[in-house]
């Protein structure tokens, strides 16, 4: 083992990488999606009233 | 390839495509996530922090190939005008930033059980924090760009920026080879890979799986400017109408 901090200690730095991963790609998918249905929803209600 | 320039081409595309992406990129992501951190066991010498490779190396590879993407997207709005690759440009550069900064973060809490620090100014750790400067800049310089926003084009000054930018992904590859450094050697290059097969397989998964992601995501943001761009022609039309 080459590392200065080992045994069952390292699962912590292991769920923080995943953890703080998942978390900022969530909110990034969220936020984009969320934005997507917005802006093509009023693109949709403009077309149609201009029908 | 012109053909699919056609914004409305594009969304007939675009529009089935994205759920497959998320759906694809999730699965994968979980199955791969699961085999990471349950199924294959620690490395012999770095113990369990090794498992960290499954989301730092993807970040890694995404951070780099966004910028090449965007890159591309920079020459192809530069040589052929086409507003679809400024659209990409734009869709590009928050997903990219996100995983620069997920490498770098990743990276940083790998270091500190693996080296005994969080941070070394050394050739890969600073050449990637300029990559994650470079997409915050260029996030800037779009966002400021509104006269040449229009059908989502970029600014020439934006494209050539995306371009220049594209000098520091090889010097972010290379880095580990010509500076001395903290860092390991690259592990993985065209002539095979120094990690155990054992360990390779769900690095597989997660990479498939980020990049199904990355596509979804990069999909979303084009579907929404190109929703925002059909709206302000719509209002001037509108405009256009009442006035007239």
């Amino acid at each position: 083992m080459t590392g200065v901090i080992d045994g069952s200690a390292q699962w912590a730095y292991v769920a923080a990488a995943y953890g703080l991963t998942a978390l900022l790609t969530a909110a990034v998918l969220w936020a984009s999606w969320r934005a997507m249905v917005k802006a093509e929803r009023r693109s949709d209600a403009l077309r149609k009233d201009r029908r | 390839m012109h053909a699919y320039a056609n914004p409305t081409r594009f969304l007939a595309i675009a529009r089935p495509l994205t759920p497959w992406l998320l759906g694809g990129g999730l699965l994968l992501l979980m199955v791969g996530a699961w085999a990471g951190l349950a199924l294959v066991p620690g490395d012999y010498k770095q113990g369990e922090t090794a498992r960290i490779l499954y989301v730092h190396v993807p970040s890694a590879w995404l951070g780099m190939g966004g910028w090449t993407s965007l890159a591309v997207a920079g020459l192809v709005q530069l040589v052929w005008r086409h507003p679809l690759a400024g659209i990409a440009a734009r869709a590009i550069a928050v997903p990219g930033m996100l995983f620069t900064a997920l490498c770098l973060a990743t990276g940083s809490i790998w270091g500190k059980p693996t080296w005994g620090t969080w941070w070394e100014w050394d050739g890969r750790m600073t050449s990637m924090l300029v990559l994650f400067f470079l997409y915050a800049g260029f996030i800037a310089l779009t966002r400021g760009d509104e006269g040449a926003r229009a059908g989502g084009a970029l600014s020439r000054g934006a494209a050539v920026y995306a371009l220049v930018g594209a000098i520091n992904i090889p010097i972010i590859n290379r880095s580990v080879v010509w500076w001395n450094s903290l860092h390991q050697g690259p592990s993985i290059t065209l002539r095979g890979s120094s990690i155990d097969g054992a360990l390779l397989w769900p690095l597989g998964l997660t990479l498939t799986g980020f990049s199904l992601l990355f596509g979804a995501i990069v999909l979303m943001r084009m579907r929404r400017i190109i929703a925002e761009n059909r709206v302000t022609a719509r209002l001037r039309r509108l405009a256009d109408d009442e006035e007239g």
